[in-house]
Order: C-alpha cells, then sequence, then structure tokens
C-alpha cells in the first residue's frame, strides 16, 4: 500500500497557519489598544455600534471631514448589539450606540448601560419628547408608520389605526409580522394611547381580517400596487426610495388619527455609552448629528428631522403636514413587552 | 469494505459517512494507534477541559432551567407555544421527506443508469451545497412572487420545497456512497429469487442503504431545526424562530433561553428516531467490491432519467444562479454595488480570512478530540458529544452564549491590560469551532476508522512506533477524508451569517453580512453581488470536496 506524504505535510503546513493566522488576528484585527494607547483615547476616534446601517457611512465620513475625528463603526440588529454592549459592561470599545428603533434603546438604558449627557445643543436642537428624562439618549430623526392605500382601487381608506380592523377590508390587508420592532411599537402606541384591553381588540380585528403577513415594508408597497391588497401599515420613507425610482408608484399615504393623538412615530436614536472610552467624542458625533449632519442623516433615509427647525427633504414634504403622536415616543420601549404580549394572545402572525 | 454500523450520534453518522466516502461505515472494534494514548490521565484531562472551553456557552444558557420562569411558559403555551411545535413538526416532516425521495431517488439515478450527462450530473447534484439557504429564499422568493401571489409564496409548503432543494444534498451524497458500496451480489441473489429488478431495489438495495440514509436524514434535520433565515422569509413560525422572538421581543434571556432547551429536546428525540430507524442493522458485505452492475438506458428512458437530472440542477441551482447574475448585472449598470463598509475585494478577503481559520481551528480541535479520546468509546463519548454540543442550536444562541462567556472571562482582568476577548478575531474563531466542531471531528473520526487494523498492526510489528505509525500511516491514508471533513467545515462557515453579525471585529465585514445588510433593507439587486460571490466560493469549495471524495474512495480500497 502506498503512503502518500502529501496529507501530513498538509496538515503541518495548515497547523502552522492557525497559529500563525490567530496570532496576527489576536495583534491586527482584534484592534483591541493596549491600556495606554493613543488610537481610541486620545479622542481622534470614536467608536459607533449602529443598528440603523441604511446610508450611514458617507454620514460618517462627512463628520470626519467636519471635525478630524475618526469613526470606527460596527452595524447589526438593535437587540443584538444592546445584547453586546449589556455583555460588555465596563469592557466595551463602544462610544456610541446607535438604534432603529426607541424602544431597542430604552431597553439598554434600563440595562444601565447609557450615559446620561448635559448638553444645551442637544437640549436646545431635540425637543423634550424626542429624548429619555434623564437625556440618556437622543432621539436623531422620526419615522411616521401610517396607512397606504392603493390610489387606483382604494377611494375612501381608513383614517385611524382601529378602522384598519373593519371587517370591509377582510382579505384585503397587508401587515408586517409580530417579529419586527415597527410592528411592535406601534402596538406599543396603542396601548399607550387606548390601554391594553382596547389595544388587544383592535390588534384582535386586524387579525381577523386576515392579513397577508410581508416582512419588509418594501415588499408590502409592492404588494399594494401589484393588488396584493389594497391597504397596509408600512413607514413612509420606503415610499421615497419607491418614488424615486418611479415617480408614478401608485400607493398613497393616509395620516392616521389626524382628529386624535397623531400619525404613530418610531425615532433612530442615538446614545453615549456609560462606559464610553471617549464620552467627548462621543458627545461630538451625537451633536454633529443632531445639528451640522442633522440634513444629511435625515434625508439619505427619507425621514422627518428630529430638529423641528428643519423642514424635511422635498420628497417627504410632498407627503404632506402631519400631526404626530411625539407624546408616546419616550414610553415605547416601557410597553413593549406588553406589546408583545398583545400580539401573541391575538395571534398576529 | 465492511459496512458496519454502530449506535452513535445521528450528525456522527452524518458527517462521518460523508467525509469517509462511503455508506456510515466504520470498524467500532478496530485498533489503531491514534487514540491509544486516551488511556493516560493527561489526555484525558487535556480532552475534558477542551468539552468543557467548547460547551460553556452552551451551558451559560442552559443554567436558567435551574431557575425556570412559569409564567412565560404558561403564557407561551396559551398562545404561541401550540402552533411553533406544530409549524415545526410540518415543516421537519415535510423537508424530511423531501430530501429523502429526492436525494435517494437521484442517487439512485447516476449510480445505477448510464444515460447521457450522467457523469457531470453526478458532480452537479452535489452544487445546491454551496447556496445559503437564506439566498435561494429570497430568490425564489422573488421570483414565485408574480405567478403565486404574495399570499400563495409565503408558506410552510414554498418555505419546505426551497429546503429540500437547499438541503437534499447530504442526503444524495449518502445514499450515492451506500450504492456504490453495494455489491451486484446481493441484488443477483435477489433476481434468482425471482425479484424484479425494480422489487430488488426495494426490497435489497434501499433496505441495506437505510443507516446511511437515516444519517444524511438526522443531518437535515438538524438544519431544519436551527434555520432562521428561512423561515422567516416565508412566515413559517419555528422553535428557533420563537427563540429569538421572545428574546429580542422582550429582553428576556431565561425564558429564551428555556425555549432553546425545548430545541435541543426535540433533537435528542430526532436522533432517537433515528437510531429506531436504523434499528440494530448491522450489514455487511463480503467479497470483493464489485459494485453495481450499471444499465444502459437508450430511447425514451434515457431523455428522461436526464431529464430528471437536469431538471432538479435547473431549480436547485441554475435558476437561481441565473437570477442572481441578471441582478448582480443591473446592479453593476445602476450603479448599486456600493456597501457599507468597503469594497468587493474587502468583503472578500474578510469571508476568505474567517473561513480558513475556523476551518483550520475545527480541524485542530477534531483532530485532537480523535486522538484524545478512547477509541472504542469515541463515538459514543459524552465528552465528545459535549464539544460538539453547538451543532445542534441555532446560530444566535450559540453567539450570545459565547458573548456572555468571554464578556465575563474579560472581566476576570486575566488577559493584558486593553486585550479583551470579546470583539476579537479570536472570540470569533472560537464561536464558530463551538458550532461546527461536530462536522469535522465526526468526518476525522470516521476517516481514521477506516484505515485497516491490520495495515496498522503490521507497521507496529515492523518496529513502527505509535507516533509513526499515527503520522506515516494513520493520518496519510485518513487525509483524503480529513480534506474533505474540512472542506465541508469552510462551506458551512462561508455562508455563516447569525454568529459573525455578532461577534465579528471592526476590520471583518464578510460577505454574508453584506448580504444581510442589503436584504434587511429588501434591497435583492445590492444583495446579489456578495450572494454570486458566496456562491462561487461554495462551488470551488464542492469541487474540491467531490475531488478528495473520488481520490479517497480509490486511495482506500
Amino acid at each position: 500500500m502506498k503512503i502518500k506524504r502529501l496529507p501530513l505535510l498538509g496538515t503541518l503546513l495548515l497547523g502552522t497557519l492557525v497559529l500563525s493566522a490567530c496570532a496576527s488576528g489576536t495583534g491586527a484585527d482584534s484592534t483591541q489598544p493596549p491600556a495606554d494607547g493613543d488610537a481610541v483615547t486620545n479622542g481622534s476616534t470614536v467608536t459607533v455600534y449602529t443598528g440603523r446601517h441604511y446610508g450611514i457611512e458617507p454620514v460618517f465620513a462627512q463628520f470626519t471631514a467636519d471635525t478630524g475625528i475618526e469613526v470606527r463603526f460596527t452595524t447589526g440588529n438593535d437587540p443584538e448589539l444592546r445584547e453586546r454592549l449589556i455583555a460588555e459592561g465596563v469592557n466595551t470599545p463602544a462610544d456610541v450606540i446607535m438604534t432603529a428603533d426607541a424602544a431597542n434603546i430604552e431597553l439598554a438604558a434600563d440595562a444601565g448601560v447609557l450615559a446620561s449627557v448635559d448638553s444645551d445643543i442637544l437640549t436646545e436642537t431635540i425637543p423634550a419628547e424626542l429624548r429619555s428624562v434623564n437625556n440618556d439618549w437622543f432621539s436623531l430623526s422620526q419615522r411616521a408608520r401610517v396607512i397606504i392605500a392603493s390610489t387606483d382601487r382604494v377611494e375612501n381608506p381608513p383614517t385611524t389605526y382601529a378602522a384598519v380592523g373593519n371587517p370591509e377590508w377582510k382579505g384585503k390587508l397587508c401587515l408586517r409580522p409580530s417579529t419586527h420592532p415597527y410592528t411592535q411599537s406601534l402596538v406599543a402606541s396603542l396601548i399607550i394611547a387606548e390601554g391594553e384591553e382596547r389595544a388587544t381588540e383592535i390588534v384582535q380585528s386586524w387579525v381577523a381580517n386576515d392579513p397577508l403577513y410581508i416582512d419588509s415594508d418594501t415588499d408590502i408597497y409592492k404588494a399594494v400596487a401589484a393588488g396584493e391588497c389594497d391597504i397596509a401599515l408600512a413607514n413612509t420613507y420606503y415610499l421615497g426610495r419607491l418614488l424615486t425610482e418611479d415617480p408614478e408608484f401608485p400607493v398613497g399615504i393616509v395620516w392616521p388619527e389626524q382628529d386624535g393623538r397623531g400619525a404613530h412615530v418610531n425615532v433612530s436614536t442615538a446614545a453615549v455609552t456609560a462606559n464610553a472610552p471617549n464620552p467627548e467624542g462621543a458627545l461630538a458625533l451625537i451633536e454633529w448629528l443632531a445639528t451640522d449632519g442633522q440634513r444629511q442623516f435625515v434625508d439619505a433615509n427619507f425621514e422627518f428631522p428630529a430638529d423641528p427647525n428643519l423642514a424635511p427633504n422635498e420628497i417627504v414634504a410632498g407627503f404632506g403636514e402631519f400631526t404626530a403622536d411625539l407624546a408616546a415616543v419616550r414610553q415605547l420601549g416601557d410597553n413593549q413587552p406588553a406589546a408583545v404580549r398583545v400580539l401573541s394572545v391575538t395571534r398576529y402572525e | 469494505m465492511a459496512i458496519l454500523t454502530t449506535n452513535t450520534d445521528a450528525s456522527a453518522r452524518a458527517t462521518a459517512a460523508v467525509t469517509a466516502g462511503d455508506g456510515g461505515a466504520s470498524r467500532p472494534l478496530a485498533t489503531s494507534v491514534v487514540g491509544m494514548r486516551a488511556r493516560s490521565w493527561t489526555s484525558t484531562a487535556v480532552i475534558s477541559v477542551v468539552a468543557v472551553v467548547l460547551s460553556v456557552p452552551l451551558l451559560v444558557i442552559g443554567w436558567s432551567i435551574v431557575d425556570p420562569s412559569t409564567e412565560v411558559w404558561q403564557e407561551l403555551w396559551a398562545t404561541r407555544l401550540p402552533g411553533m411545535i406544530g409549524e415545526t413538526a410540518l415543516l421537519l416532516v415535510l423537508v424530511l421527506a423531501g430530501t429523502l425521495a429526492l436525494g435517494t431517488a437521484l442517487a439512485w439515478l447516476v449510480t445505477a443508469y448510464q444515460f447521457p450527462g450522467r457523469r457531470i450530473l453526478g458532480w452537479l447534484l452535489v452544487t445546491p451545497l454551496a447556496i445559503p439557504g437564506y439566498v435561494l429564499g429570497f430568490v425564489w422568493l422573488d421570483t414565485l412572487q408574480e405567478p403565486l401571489g404574495a399570499r400563495g409564496v409565503r408558506s410552510i409548503w414554498m418555505c419546505a420545497l426551497v429546503l429540500t432543494i437547499t438541503l437534499y444534498p447530504y442526503v444524495y451524497l449518502f445514499a450515492r456512497a451506500a450504492f456504490r458500496e453495494q455489491s451486484q451480489r446481493a441484488i443477483d441473489v435477489a433476481r434468482s429469487l425471482g425479484c424484479s429488478r425494480r422489487t430488488a431495489f426495494w426490497r435489497v438495495v434501499l433496505p441495506m442503504a437505510r443507516p446511511s440514509l437515516a444519517a444524511g436524514v438526522a443531518l437535515v434535520g438538524m438544519e431544519v431545526l436551527t434555520d432562521i433565515g428561512t423561515v422567516r422569509l416565508f412566515n413559517v413560525s419555528t422553535i428557533a424562530d420563537g427563540v429569538l422572538r421572545v428574546w429580542f421581543g422582550t429582553g428576556d434571556r431565561d425564558a429564551a433561553a428555556e425555549l432553546a432547551l425545548l430545541l435541543i429536546g426535540v433533537t435528542i428525540v430526532l436522533v432517537a428516531v433515528e437510531r429506531l430507524a436504523r434499528g440494530r442493522a448491522r450489514f455487511t458485505q463480503s467479497g470483493s467490491r464489485s459494485g453495481l452492475r450499471v444499465e444502459r438506458l437508450r430511447g425514451a428512458r434515457a431523455v428522461a432519467a436526464s431529464a430528471i437530472g437536469w431538471g432538479a440542477f435547473t431549480i436547485a441551482v441554475a435558476l437561481p444562479l441565473f437570477r442572481l447574475i441578471t441582478w448582480s448585472l443591473e446592479a453593476q449598470r445602476t450603479n448599486q454595488t456600493a456597501t457599507v463598509s468597503g469594497d468587493f475585494g474587502f468583503h472578500l478577503a474578510s469571508s476568505l480570512q474567517v473561513t480558513a481559520v475556523a476551518t483550520l481551528a475545527c480541524l485542530g480541535f477534531g483532530l485532537l478530540l480523535v486522538a484524545g479520546l478512547n477509541r472504542r468509546r469515541r463515538s459514543g463519548s459524552w465528552l465528545g458529544r459535549l464539544a460538539t454540543l453547538g451543532y445542534t442550536v441555532p446560530g444566535p444562541v450559540v453567539a450570545i452564549g459565547v458573548l456572555i462567556t468571554l464578556a465575563s472571562v474579560d472581566r476576570l482582568g486575566w488577559l493584558p491590560e486593553g486585550w479583551l476577548l470579546v470583539g476579537s478575531f479570536v472570540g470569533l474563531i472560537y464561536a464558530l469551532v463551538v458550532r461546527f466542531l461536530a462536522v469535522a471531528y465526526h468526518g476525522v473520526e470516521a476517516s481514521i476508522a477506516k484505515v485497516s487494523p491490520s495495515v496498522v498492526a503490521s507497521a507496529r510489528t515492523l518496529g513502527a512506533g505509535r507516533f509513526r505509525v499515527a503520522t506515516r500511516i494513520e493520518l496519510p491514508l485518513a487525509g483524503a477524508g480529513i480534506i474533505a471533513a474540512s472542506v465541508l467545515v469552510a462551506i458551512d462557515t462561508v455562508k455563516e451569517l447569525p454568529i459573525t453579525l455578532i461577534l465579528r471585529p471592526f476590520g471583518i465585514e464578510t460577505l454574508p453580512v453584506w448580504v444581510w445588510q442589503a436584504t434587511s433593507e429588501s434591497l435583492w439587486v445590492q444583495a446579489a453581488v456578495p450572494s454570486l460571490a458566496i456562491v462561487s466560493v461554495g462551488m470551488l469549495l464542492v469541487a474540491v470536496l467531490l475531488w478528495t471524495l473520488e481520490r479517497g474512495a480509490e486511495t482506500v480500497s
């Protein structure tokens, strides 16, 4: 029997490679600087965990161009970044955490991993409803979750979230599954405004309409355009994106609850972490995003500015003026577990 | 070559059979040198440490069972849990039945019959392994949206179909290996006793391949149970999906951990059923490995055979690939190839770096475990099982377990100042080893078990020391199988998303992370370029796998 030496040699070589790769990996890629290291602690670099990643890089690049402070960032899902920040505790390299949703930042605040910040710039620019009571997180943009309807087929769309459960929409409704934070925070806002019992009834009436669940707002818009459903609940900024591709896109926005509390808005947020190695740099970034960078940050995703004095982008302004349910924003986090419960009880998919 | 079966883990049989290039054969009673040292206390200690280190992240998660939160359970039981269990069971049954039927049928087709394109199809039918389920999922979702409607396409049936065409290669590989190992003699005897060729297949060939088929199906079962990406696309609410739903929706880590334990429980049931299905089957074959007599198909039958093979390949690979290429070209044309961080080369380099190091690390630990564990009891060893537990748990659960573990170590302050495991390259590799070691370990184990004990005994008689026998005879002879096991790990790693997403260090952005960045915003066109890159790397790896298996089959016999 022939004995082949090649595999053996190969194994040995590979083994050496493992060691060298691990070694180089530890040194170069783990990028954990020595305690007295200069890369992170002298203020020239801010480290960001961001759950919002669409179009974020040019914004950070502009910040670096304006201030000379480098941004090092990693992207991920909001809850996972929050878990990572909590697990890392005092050792976290993150100076800033940014989320695409108010509830997740509130849960991080509850876990004690955010720092309370004393900044005149932020308290003057961002309305009180859009930052936490302790000033440990700040909204940077608003995203409204509204009723959307086919402009071809629907003449009298519902104007309240409760009316979406009207039997006339049976089989004609599209919704996002309950796994998504957008759905959870919308239901949390119903609980805040109407109480858990009434919120349960409303969600129950939606479910009774046998909705088509689609886990993508873009696809929900496309389903309404294609006639898969006539009405749906979705965020406005996706329409902004679709309208830039096709100005004739046949779906319109209905601002709900305009005679009452206003349309549900969620926010994208930023916070300085409690154990930030570079808290000054972190604050500088958030202040810049709220002021000089606000325009670019908000417009990158067709959102509404957190700064009420800043007009929305042209396409977004075309959606019309509306009243927003700002009062609920700060309570969304506390009501999220109840929202998940309501969604479970009603068998919302 | 004898076909023996032993009572071992389902996943053990699974990877072992693929990598050893046979139908799950191993020789439990053979004595060899690699593994003899197991009797010493030091090696037992080393192996115990390795097993504990690799299982801590899961034990951390499992710890919650000590203090069960009964309220959450009552609520879940009253609301979603029955539905989750029902959908998980239905999906499992559909995909297991689908992969079993498709994998076995295609394997029999290319093994027993000669028809135009048979040789190339034998290879091509393995290639769905290269396409991640979450990619195949969004391609088919978008493709079938128009003909079936958005409502029709989002169903458990479509989800089962997509999972079936992604996962059938596991069954196909085992079935093909098992059929190849069979000798014509058994069939001839059956035929002489009055069986038709068809009856002989059902009553002789298939029952003899049963252990291998059960092993392949068990592996498919584990993939289905731990899948997150595909089930979400099709609105199927499984237990694995429920773990993340509870965890991330309410932040209730304990309740999520208890659901994860339920998932491990289901896996244990699956393994038990696999053993039952295999029964006490012990098939040995006497005489030389003559192989099956191949029947040449002509005319309409040959055309039909070709059509079936090419049809399966078209649905599973060619059509999705065509759509990905079209989208990629569109992305090029409309300049949508920009990524959040870095260019194409950067992502590719990240992926290759992570895949290479993780594969080698898995291989290293696999060899260590095999060398350290007592050969006779190796496959059933609880230490081996402990070390490879991560394969039965969804990726995000492994990731959070590793996150908690490494963060606790970091807080102890044993490392030099400023050095942290969380967010380090080493931490990421550790997590991937926890998740995928099972694949490497069982592959290596099976390959070394195949080395004939008489060869080892001869070498020892001729005065070779244990180390010399291990390095000069066992490892070289098992080489092909070991390479094949490594390639399987590499294929799994290059497609891996949830662990990399949570634990990657700054400066590492793999191709699947890029896909996620695009698909989480429903930007299918932008997701096409990185998806295509993953598939290309996967295809190369599949080619290496097949080449190794062919060569391995020649060397061993």
